[in-house]
């Protein structure tokens, strides 16, 4: 890859309108998460009972004060919502590398190795995917407790096979080549070969996937705190307020507009970054394929 | 009659390696759920038992013996058809099972009908627009709607039909005042058995959202793969015979193109037929829909673990049902599996 883009201004990945889309998606949730402390107008758990549920500030009865609305608790919606990132962000990047990191060994192990390892690996992943995920990562959560760290250990446990399937079957096509054999022929040991020779084979498909990931874990985490199992109740998570204002829908219908807006714009953000690098990368990939 | 004998050896291999996955399947909700910091048998006391009383409990629980022995009586005990009693509701799991999931399995079939014609007319669409500046667009769409989960579908059809315009009720399977027949405790059928015309479109008008949700969701990731099969599919010379011999591109299309690139497609909706199992358990929650999924979403606010446990299991055996009648659904479609 790098012999490719040498002397070029841009790498042709970031090149691609999507990629960009996606990353400046990525960077404003980040900066809303780094600095939400000082971009928040108001503390989001502070509760003002006297303003319970009022509209966004350009509606009827809206205050300056809390510019998209308070909940049913007389929260700042916007400052839970800027909060909020923080949670949704820490989730999909440790969550996303954890199950890439898991199911990425599991699927080279299994894909280079082959045979009886290939054969066990194989079937705990169809044990994995006999779970609707939603349903596993529930009762993993039963089983763990509550907690971010808790939630990022569920969405790994859960969310490692996604890699492991598709990785494996890449791993399958690129033990096949010559260089592979060629390595395995000088006596590289079969750590190295793996990690020199296969991995950066597989590493465009990994990151593609990954970005997905990200997408995949701030929907699931929306899903566990939605149902009240994921971070405490002190902590702001988009979930959270789509479950506070399913309450209170008829009195506030803007409140669930805002974090489904947040999850979707996030999510949307992860994967059009996805797509793009697939196009990007993976074309490339296709291309010496058939040559 | 050959058919019918590979489908049947295929049914058997799948039922026969269902098993020990549903056999590790359980081991594993019974182990995750027994590191749990509860306590079952303080929890089906009153609060004011004495310690004695709550001793005597885990004994007659054989929460004192260990775990394997504890999963085996378990194991022995789902095999004549028992999975306890719900520790909340005071009931057999099984009858409460037994009452939720006939509305859960209508829900999910409903909904795949729905991601099917969605995912079918889609797919053909992007198909047709292929190479124009519509397919950039649509393209771009497609990746729009796959970033909204069903979860968000649910909410965002709520507050369009729901309150909004007020033209779709959006609470549970039936309103107020309807008489509720009761022959195989699927309602939409029971009501056409029982000739209850009312009770009928009141049931049906209750799924319109939570289904459309799920199918709408569900469909995106179905027409980008029968799009991308379709565009293999016509890069074989048999297209291109089909247009030497004079057929029409319509013709081409449905009985060249879309017969082989059906299967990629028909397989991955194994796979998210399953997922979208797992996701009427939201759906249900948003829509208060009386299925699976409130009961699941119940038994976990009230750490009611034989709930979680029989539920838990239900959801496997009904993916795991799925992907075996997708197979077979395959094995039917696809010529070159069968003559072997």
């Amino acid at each position: 890859m790098l012999q490719y883009t040498k002397g070029r201004p841009l790498p042709l990945w970031l090149k691609s309108g999507r990629v960009q889309t996606g990353l400046v998606i990525i960077f404003i949730l980040a900066v809303c998460a780094i600095f939400a402390p000082y971009l928040a107008p108001n503390d989001p758990n502070e509760q003002n009972l006297l303003s319970i549920l009022t509209p966004p500030v350009w509606a009827d009865g809206g205050d300056a004060m809390f510019p998209l609305g308070t909940d049913s608790l007389g929260r700042c919606v916007l400052s839970r919502l800027i909060f909020g990132a923080r949670v949704a962000l820490t989730v999909a990047f440790t969550a996303s590398i954890g199950a890439m990191i898991i199911g990425a060994f599991f699927a080279h192990v299994a894909g280079y190795f082959g045979g009886w390892v290939d054969w066990v690996i194989g079937r705990i992943v169809e044990i994995w995917l006999s779970f609707p995920p939603v349903i596993l990562s529930l009762i993993l959560m039963v089983g763990l407790g509550t907690g971010l760290r808790n939630v990022v250990l569920a969405i790994i446990l859960v969310d490692w096979t996604r890699f492991c399937r598709v990785l494996r079957s890449e791993v399958i096509v690129l033990r096949r080549r010559d260089y592979v054999s060629a390595a395995q022929l000088i006596g590289f040991s079969h750590w190295r070969t793996i990690t020199r020779e296969i991995l950066p084979g597989t590493l465009p498909l990994l990151i593609t996937l990954m970005s997905l990931e990200m997408g995949v874990a701030i929907i699931v985490e929306a899903i566990l705190s939605f149902v009240g199992m994921s971070v405490g109740s002190e902590t702001a998570a988009w979930g959270q307020m789509i479950a506070d204002a399913r309450q209170n829908i008829y009195e506030a219908p803007f409140n669930l507009i805002a974090p489904i807006f947040a999850i979707f714009f996030a999510v949307f953000g992860f994967n059009i970054l996805g797509d793009g690098l697939r196009r990007t990368l993976d074309t490339r990939l296709t291309q010496t394929e058939r040559t | 009659m050959r058919m019918i004998a590979t489908i049947a050896k295929l049914l058997v291999k799948r039922v026969l390696t269902a098993i020990p996955i549903l056999l590790l399947v359980s081991a594993l909700l019974f182990c995750i759920l027994r590191i749990l910091p509860v306590d079952p048998a303080a929890m089906s006391l009153p609060p004011n038992a004495t310690v004695q009383e709550v001793e005597a409990m885990r004994t007659e629980m054989g929460l004192n013996l260990p775990l394997y022995q504890q999963y085996g009586i378990w194991l022995n005990k789902l095999f004549h058809g028992d999975i306890g009693r719900s520790i909340h509701f005071r009931q057999d799991v099984t009858s409460l099972i037994g009452s939720t999931l006939p509305a859960t399995i209508e829900l999910a079939v409903i909904a795949m009908m729905v991601a099917t014609v969605f995912g079918l007319a889609g797919g053909l669409f992007l198909f047709y627009v292929r190479g124009t500046r519509a397919e950039a667009v649509m393209d771009f769409v497609s990746i729009l709607l796959l970033s909204l989960p069903e979860f968000l579908w649910s909410l965002f059809l709520l507050l369009i039909f729901g309150v909004f315009f007020e033209v779709l009720p959006f609470t549970g399977r039936l309103s107020p005042g309807f008489e509720r027949p009761l022959v195989t405790g699927f309602l939409l059928l029971d009501s056409l058995i029982t000739g209850n015309i009312p009770t009928f479109s009141n049931a049906l008008q209750h799924m319109i959202l939570p289904c459309l949700a799920l199918g709408i969701a569900l469909s995106p990731s179905l027409m980008r793969v029968l799009r991308s099969s379709l565009l293999d599919a016509y890069q074989d010379d048999y297209i291109q015979q089909a247009r030497l011999r004079g057929l029409s591109e319509k013709r081409i299309l449905i009985c060249h193109g879309l017969k082989n690139a059906i299967l990629p497609t028909l397989s991955l909706m194994g796979v998210q037929f399953g997922f979208l199992f797992g996701g009427t358990l939201l759906v249900e929650i948003i829509y208060s829909y009386p299925g699976m999924g409130n009961l699941m979403v119940d038994a976990i606010r009230n750490a009611d673990l034989p709930i979680i446990q029989g539920a838990g299991l239900t959801y496997c055996v009904a993916v795991l049902v799925i992907s075996i009648v997708v197979d077979s659904l395959y094995l039917i479609l696809n010529p070159k599996l069968r003559v072997r």
